[in-house]
């Protein structure tokens, strides 16, 4: 009884090596041992592994370690194989094909492959070393994030802008705003194509127009162009370039009202935006009316105070506060009596007593009342302002006190014609007859006596104290009577941001006698308190920008912050 | 004799840090001092951002720094044709890499949010940091590197390791099999596969060669067992070299796996921020 | 068989076998005789799959038979068909024993069979010969065998090997390459060294031996050979080792005795020497003709094209020229005066010096290694501080040398039939001056190949270079206004000395007054310090030493010895005193150098005090250096490895230079002082591996650099002479896709060298023959070296030595 084992081995350069041999025994053991008939030198086979036994024309496979054996990919502890059909073992890394020879011995190819020398590369081992070996390619990595960046961040918000409907969203485009919206445009938030309409084109204004309807131009724009103080050549390069690409300006809204930074939107209050032109303004724009101004403190023409010259006509004219302009307002009024505080009409407020609201000496507050914005101050009102002195009564009835209506002329005359004393011209016994009140006979002897009207229309009638009186289309009546809510044209004025100063600082009411005396003050006397942007801290005045007073947009909207509506000139 | 002539110049090493006697790092402190100046000198209202018009030349300066930074990476592989040093490119790439932090800076005006401009000037700044982690280690390793070599190459420490390996496999046959299996689990031992984080952190405290040597080692003073047990001592060592080796190289190697992707990301936003910038313009 | 053949070809190796064909095409009666039963029996024996190269690329094949580079099988094949297809009567089994009788009727009697009779004999049988056959008992049996064309088909076997020349070395080490085949492998040496061997096989057997591959049996002969035992006679006794098969390479008997025996006269009797022949390959025998390898023309395209002309000499074309006549005549062309071939080399035979004594056949042939040019006066033959290594002959008119480098206007004539530039041709070195023609000129120009060549072979010749050499080495040295006549006296006492590398040259302290020139090789000068030695300088060959002491005849102030092996003129010091006092600018120029080194060894003095381990550092560096191969080296590729990153950004840069291979082995190579030599061409003065190149590929550039051409026939003799290891064998891996497409997609390997697994993955599977490359310096890529160019941290960079090497280093390092 005997076994044919061939031993399989390769060559270096691949070439098939096999090495027959008999061994004359019906049993066969195999292990690492060199002692076992077919020794394999791995070390995850058993020192005796297997044990071989012919029997019956079979082979009995059986394990002789604790170790079983892999045969045919399933693994045993026992086995019987018929060499005729064949079969592979495994140990460890060796396979053992079974089968039978031609002669009837049985056949054992062994083929103990081991992996160890397998022909090896430097270059590879030198790879090895680095840790392209382990680590996943950059190149992966790159591509990955790249194609990321691009299609979220590019693509998408391209593609849903060019796709969208004729008012529809673009998606995706929350990535591409560098910055918060300005508080007035918060809404717009996330709806970029609303004011971005067509791709590559810079905001229009057109597009801002749309909107913002009332907005008026600061001036013509030819004009504004011409105004404007050329750029610099930094400036100038980006402007040329801005327009290959069609983009508006310099002086479109954009211009001034950068987006996507916040705040209130508006350029900030700096002075500078003004002085840009308004510096050397009649070099560019010899035409104009305006004088040149920089900085409130050092450069600022005098304030213009536009009064009315004629009160019959309203003829207006602007004059410099500081040249004392005389207005003609229909009045007759001294305010230097009035708060005179040892006059009469000072103890007449006394007697008159805190219960009517006086009975100290008159302030101007007495007259003049803070509007509720308390930006300037409510129309004077005869009843409440001037009756309690100035009373309008002619007459009682019982206790019913008979009052002229204040503004009305022809009402005046009618009331007092009715009136007068009335003591009866004819006393005694009624006669009978004809004689009698009544009767064809009767008749009233009374002295005869002036117009009360009239009267009252005069010097020193009731009305003429402060009217003057006039015939206007063949009537009896009195001057009209202008009392401007604003002086200044192109200037706001703020009574609220001067509260704590008193209006004498400002406004010489006290020796004033005349109505005719436009009590605004001059430049210099702002600039006691007020300097340019720029006014040093240590001059304690306030820095004043040109936005403090002015606005740039000709409209009926007054500046940044300030509430109080302006007439419509 | 006579003729000889020494030129000291010619025949001493200079590192790319100090190349043409600093020329780089003078020209990109230039760029960044032009950046800084500008940006104090220039002042728009309502604040800087980058589409003032000095805003927009250092967005361009910054977008061609990049662009050209990136270029070395096919530089470096393209040595040919052409005359010049790849030395010479990586001066000038890492102190304009550096020039360039500072240009981004100013460009973005300080503005940031959550939105893909603020995304590229991060990236920016990821790439610059691990390049100058890189240079830091550029800077400091070569020297253990070379000394941790022995004047051996790598593919020959590999060699030796499975030189002794194959010993190894000889010297247990005669072991038991219990025996046999520490050495098994000792070979299974291939610094080669170790992760990345294993070749971070060098030879490990308790690897299965330490193991197996301390089960075979102390036992019986002769016999195989002694024998496994000296080849597993210079396997052991072996090994110690090879991760050491590893170590250094990871060192060197891995701020790239950050750097490179992190450019071409950051190219990709680029692009995006510069598009989307006059898309929306 | 009466009938009588008209030519009777012996071997039918290209030689024979290109006869018999050119004889069929004319139809001549002929019998070309093989003694084995396949044609062309060397190139049969070659190793299986080998790539025959045909070279020279200059020469033009003329023959019936076509041949072009390829496999062996490929060319056997083409060989075998041709031949049937041209008709060529071969007669197999015809080993020729003997040949008698006179021209018309000659007879050739074989080992076995009829003999043959022939008017004419062609012998075209090489010189492989016979192999020597062992006399021991029972050798004739089967498993004794004489060549081995696999080592790979034997398995388990028990192999000796008898023989240890490289035949015998290289089969016993393909037999016990790979372990897997389980052979063990004895190999038989008479003696106790390998003398006939090459070193390098040598070594590599000892390796194999040393780590029990191969076991070598020394003072061992064969005494009997049993079934499968070997009975041997070892020094002490006798003793019997397994032996399943015997691979006995003992040589072979040159076929010099047979020829001889037929009549036949070679030129000299030592053994490489050749026969007699007419210039219609006739012998001194009328009617035998010898060509091919034979006749001293190892190379296949030279036999067959002998082949082709003795047939058509013997058919009675005289005015047949040889095939390498149109080579030459371009070579002549452009010369002035037009004449033939002939005429011109009967002019250069006659006139110039060191070709009197050559036939017209060597000249030819060295002609065809040689250019020759002619120039107007003024013409520069080469510059100053150019590289070159070739010899020059002046075979009309005349040239002047520019000695003075600043003023050209000093010039030293030299006269028709001389030579110049053989100092560059012996030191390897560039010119050390301009040479121009004087008047009208025709010059030829030796490859230093072919001049080396020339020396050796025609002693004459060598004495002459010799003579000359040594003259002009003093001239060109002491250069101002000297004259031959002035140094007479020196060239007389003069005599060359060959020093081997460390040889200390001059003792520090010794007396003596003789001067030594460095011819070839170089020399560094220590100096004791504080006990240990200091290095001063590299002196490079060129220049001289010793010339102090024979100025002011003080002891030796240095120690000078050789880095190299070296080559030196020892001039006599009284001879050159007298010549100092003879010629006082000569003596101030001497003073002038002497100060220079005076200067150098007070400036080490100094810094020694200041700082001493600097200079040591600086020394034992240097010393590194010169072990390393730098004292023989032009240029070297240094890496700091205080900024080398390991990138390996050099290696794949000098791949990628160079068709996918990497020259440089960063890594590898030794280091000292963070400052590492890797292993990569030095650019030697004397390249080791120029020594033994049988197609002669390996030159000098125009740069100075060593390079590989594509005559590379990959025989791996520069590979195993190399003492670097720089050179590798190789072949060209499959074109790579382009950089952009690896980068965006990863297609490809990448830069750099493709692994194993990629290059034989993209196979393209043409026949890519292994040749052997080198570091060409990047020759003709503009930038120089790519491997520097692509560090990207400056830790590489190339020198040459005497720029290193220099004391003034140590400012430098300061």
């Amino acid at each position: 009884m005997a076994f044919r084992l061939s031993q399989i081995d390769f060559t270096a350069d691949g070439r098939r090596i096999e090495r027959a041999r008999e061994v004359a025994a019906n049993e066969l053991t195999i292990g690492r041992d060199s002692a076992c008939d077919i020794h394999l030198a791995d070390l995850a086979v058993e020192p005796r592994h297997v044990g071989l036994r012919e029997v019956g024309g079979k082979l009995e496979i059986t394990a002789l370690g604790t170790l079983g054996f892999t045969l045919d990919g399933a693994s045993r502890s026992e086995a019987l194989v018929d060499p005729a059909s064949g079969g592979e073992l495994r140990l460890g890394a060796a396979r053992i094909g079974i089968g039978r020879a031609d002669d009837g011995t049985v056949l054992l190819r062994i083929e103990a492959s081991s992996g160890a020398s397998a022909p090896t590369d430097p270059l590879e081992d030198k790879r090895g070393f680095s840790l392209a070996s382990v680590l996943p390619g950059r190149r992966l990595a790159g591509w990955v994030m790249a194609l990321a960046i691009l299609l979220g961040f590019l693509a998408f918000p391209v593609v849903s802008h060019l796709t969208r409907a004729p008012q529809g969203h673009v998606m995706g485009d929350k990535s591409w705003n560098p910055g918060p919206l300005s508080r007035g445009h918060h809404q717009l938030a996330g709806r970029c194509e609303s004011c971005h309409v067509r791709p590559f084109e810079a905001v229009k204004n057109e597009t801002c127009s749309g909107c913002h309807k009332q907005i008026h131009d600061h001036a013509a724009p030819a004009r504004l162009a011409s105004a404007r103080a050329d750029a610099g050549p930094g400036e100038a390069a980006l402007w040329g370039i801005a327009h290959l690409f069609g983009k508006q300006g310099p002086g479109a809204c954009v211009d001034c009202h950068v987006e996507h930074k916040g705040g209130t939107g508006s350029p900030a209050e700096s002075q500078a935006l003004c002085a840009d032109c308004h510096v050397g303004l009649k070099n560019r724009l010899p035409d104009t009316k305006l004088g040149d101004a920089g900085d409130f403190g050092t450069l600022h023409p005098e304030l213009l105070v536009s009064v009315v010259t004629n009160a019959d006509s309203g003829a207006h004219a602007r004059l410099p506060a500081s040249q004392h302009p005389r207005e003609d307002n229909g009045l007759s009024f001294s305010h230097k009596v009035h708060l005179d505080a040892r006059g009469g009409v000072a103890r007449m407020a006394m007697e008159l007593g805190s219960g009517a609201g006086y009975g100290k000496p008159l302030g101007c507050a007495n007259c003049h009342h803070q509007a509720d914005d308390g930006v300037r101050f409510t129309k004077l009102d005869m009843a409440k302002d001037c009756e309690a002195c100035h009373s309008l009564a002619y007459d009682r009835v019982g206790t019913t006190v008979r009052k002229l209506r204040h503004g009305d002329v022809a009402q005046m005359f009618a009331d007092l014609s009715v009136a007068g004393p009335r003591h009866p011209v004819v006393t005694g016994r009624q006669r009978p007859g004809a004689y009698a009140d009544g009767q064809p006979y009767a008749a009233h002897f009374a002295t005869p006596m002036p117009s009360p009207g009239a009267a009252a229309l005069g010097k020193n009638g009731i009305c003429g104290e402060c009217h003057t009186a006039t015939i206007r289309n063949g009537h009896p009546a009195v001057r009209p009577v202008f009392e401007p809510k604003r002086y200044y044209q192109n200037g706001w004025f703020d009574h609220s941001a001067h509260k704590d100063s008193k209006c004498e600082d400002c406004h010489a009411a006290r020796t004033s006698n005349s109505a005719a005396d436009v009590l605004i003050p001059p430049l210099a006397n702002c600039r006691q308190c007020h300097l340019g942007e720029t006014a040093p801290a240590s001059s304690n005045k306030v820095p004043s920008t040109c936005a403090m007073c002015h606005v740039y947009h000709e409209s009926a909207l007054p500046p940044p912050g300030r509430k109080a509506a302006r007439p419509k000139a | 004799m006579s003729a000889r002539n020494a030129a000291p110049g010619t025949s001493t090493h200079e590192s790319f840090l100090r190349h043409g006697n600093f020329r780089w790092a003078k020209t990109a402190g230039g760029i960044a001092l032009f950046a800084l100046v500008g940006y104090l000198f220039f002042r728009v209202p309502p604040r800087p951002y980058g589409g003032t018009w000095f805003g927009y030349t250092l967005g361009s300066i910054g977008a061609g720094l990049i662009v050209w930074l990136t270029l070395l990476g096919i530089r470096k592989r393209r040595i040919n044709p052409g005359n010049w040093s790849l030395k010479a490119w990586t001066s000038a790439h890492v102190y304009l890499g550096l020039a360039l932090v500072v240009v981004a800076t100013l460009h973005s005006g300080f503005h940031f949010g959550l939105n893909v401009h603020t995304l590229a000037y991060a990236l920016t700044l990821l790439v610059v940091l691990s390049g100058v982690f890189g240079v830091a280690v550029y800077a400091t390793l070569p020297k253990a590197l070379a000394a941790s070599r022995e004047e051996l190459t790598q593919p020959q420490m590999i060699d030796a390791l499975r030189a002794i390996d194959r010993q190894l496999d000889e010297a247990a046959q005669p072991l038991s099999h219990d025996d046999a299996e520490w050495v098994v689990v000792s070979l299974a031992e291939q610094p080669l596969k170790d992760g990345l984080r294993a070749r971070l952190a060098g030879a490990p405290r308790r690897s299965p060669t330490r193991v197996a040597l301390a089960m075979l080692g102390e036992r019986d003073r002769d016999g195989p067992r002694q024998r496994v047990a000296a080849l597993l001592a210079r396997r052991l060592t072996q090994l110690e070299r090879i991760r050491h080796q590893q170590r250094l190289r990871a060192l060197l190697e891995v701020w790239l796996y950050i750097h490179v992707p992190a450019t071409v990301a950051l190219l990709a936003a680029l692009s995006a921020h510069v598009i989307s910038e006059f898309y929306y313009w | 068989m009466a009938d009588r053949y008209r030519i009777a070809i012996v071997g039918s190796g290209p030689a024979g076998l290109s006869a018999a064909a050119r004889a069929a095409a004319l139809g001549i009666s002929h019998v070309l005789l093989e003694k084995t039963d396949h044609l062309s029996d060397t190139i049969f024996k070659y190793q299986k799959g080998k790539h025959v190269m045909a070279t020279p690329a200059t020469l033009v094949l003329r023959s019936d038979l076509s041949f072009a580079a390829g496999k062996r099988e490929a060319i056997l094949g083409t060989w075998d068909s041709e031949s049937a297809g041209a008709k060529v009567h071969v007669q197999y089994h015809a080993e020729v024993a003997k040949i008698e009788g006179t021209k018309g009727d000659f007879t050739l009697h074989l080992r076995k069979g009829e003999p043959i009779r022939a008017e004419a004999v062609i012998l075209a049988i090489g010189t492989q010969g016979n192999p020597n056959l062992m006399r021991c008992a029972g050798a004739d049996q089967p498993h004794v065998q004489y060549q081995l064309d696999d080592p790979g088909e034997y398995i388990d076997e028990h192999i000796t090997v008898v023989g240890t020349g490289d035949a015998g070395i290289e089969n016993a080490l393909g037999l016990a390459a790979d372990p897997k085949q389980g052979n063990v492998v004895t190999v038989l040496n008479r003696g106790v060294d390998f003398a006939k061997a090459k070193p390098a096989n040598v070594k590599l057997l000892n390796e194999a031996a040393s780590n029990g591959r191969i076991t070598i049996r020394t003072e061992t002969t064969p005494a009997e050979v049993r079934g499968n035992e070997l009975l041997l006679d070892t020094r002490d006794g006798q003793e019997t080792i397994r032996c399943d098969r015997i691979i006995a390479r003992m040589g072979s008997a040159a076929p010099r005795a047979f020829v001889e025996s037929c009549g036949i006269e070679f030129t000299s009797p030592d053994r490489e020497a050749f026969p007699i022949l007419s210039p219609a390959f006739e012998t001194t025998t009328p009617g035998i003709h010898v060509i091919g390898a034979l006749a001293g023309y190892p190379l296949i395209k030279h036999c067959m094209n002998q082949g082709y002309d003795v047939v058509e000499f013997l058919n009675g074309n005289t005015s047949l020229k040889p095939a390498d006549e149109p080579v030459l005549a371009d070579k002549f062309a452009p010369l002035p005066g037009r004449r033939s071939v002939d005429e011109w080399l009967e002019l250069f035979g006659s006139r110039v010096e060191i070709f009197r004594e050559l036939s017209s056949l060597q000249l030819r042939e060295l002609m065809l290694d040689c250019d020759v040019r002619s120039y107007a006066a003024g013409d520069a033959v080469f510059n100053r501080n150019e590289p070159g290594s070739s010899l020059f002959c002046i075979a009309e008119g005349s040239v002047k040398v520019e000695v003075n480098p600043t003023d050209p206007s000093i010039t030293v004539p030299i006269g028709q039939g001389s030579i110049f530039g053989e100092v560059g041709l012996i030191s390897g070195r560039r010119r050390g001056a301009t040479v121009r023609a004087a008047e009208p000129a025709i010059v030829v120009e030796l490859s230093r190949n072919a001049a080396l060549k020339l020396i050796t072979s025609v002693p004459a010749a060598g004495r002459a270079v010799t003579r000359i050499s040594i003259e002009r080495q003093l001239l060109q040295i002491f250069g101002s206004g000297l004259t031959p006549a002035d140094i007479a006296e020196l060239v007389a006492g003069a005599e060359v000395q060959d020093v081997r590398a460390g040889k200390v040259l001059l003792q520090e302290g010794d007396t003596g007054t003789d001067l030594f020139i460095i011819r070839r090789g170089s020399m560094i000068v220590e100096k004791e310090l504080g006990g240990r030695p200091v290095f001063l300088s590299y002196v490079p060959a060129g220049f001289y030493v010793g010339e102090m002491a024979a100025i002011d005849g003080s002891p030796r102030s240095a120690t000078v010895k050789a880095a190299i092996r070296s080559e030196v003129i020892r001039v006599p010091g009284d001879a050159f005193v007298r010549l100092l006092d003879a010629k006082p600018q000569l003596r101030q120029k001497a003073m002038a150098d002497m100060e220079k080194r005076r200067e150098i060894n007070s400036f080490i003095e100094s810094r020694k005090e200041n700082f001493g381990s600097a200079v040591d550092l600086y020394s034992e560096t240097a010393q590194f250096l010169i072990d390393n191969g730098l004292g023989e080296a032009t240029d070297v590729l240094l890496i700091d490895e205080g900024l080398c990153v390991g990138c390996d950004n050099c290696e794949r840069a000098c791949a990628d230079a160079h068709e996918g291979l990497s020259r440089l082995n960063r890594e590898a190579g030794k280091s000292y002082a963070h400052l590492h030599v890797p292993t990569s061409c030095r650019h030697c003065e004397h390249p080791h591996c120029m020594a033994d190149c049988p197609p002669n590929a390996i030159r000098r550039g125009q740069d100075g650099e060593v390079v590989i051409s594509d005559a590379c026939i990959g025989c791996g003799n520069c590979q195993r002479n190399c003492p670097y290891g720089v050179i590798r064998m190789d072949s060209v891996p499959p074109p790579k896709p382009s950089l952009v497409s690896w980068l965006l997609f990863g297609q490809g390997p990448g830069p750099g060298e493709p692994s194993k697994y990629w290059r034989k993955k993209n196979d393209t599977g043409a026949d890519q023959p292994k040749k052997a490359i080198k570091c060409d310096m990047c020759s003709g890529i503009d930038g120089g070296p790519s491997c520097v160019r692509a560090c990207p941290t400056g830790a590489a960079i190339r020198v040459a030595p005497e720029a290193f090497l220099s004391v003034a280093r140590l400012g430098g390092q300061k």
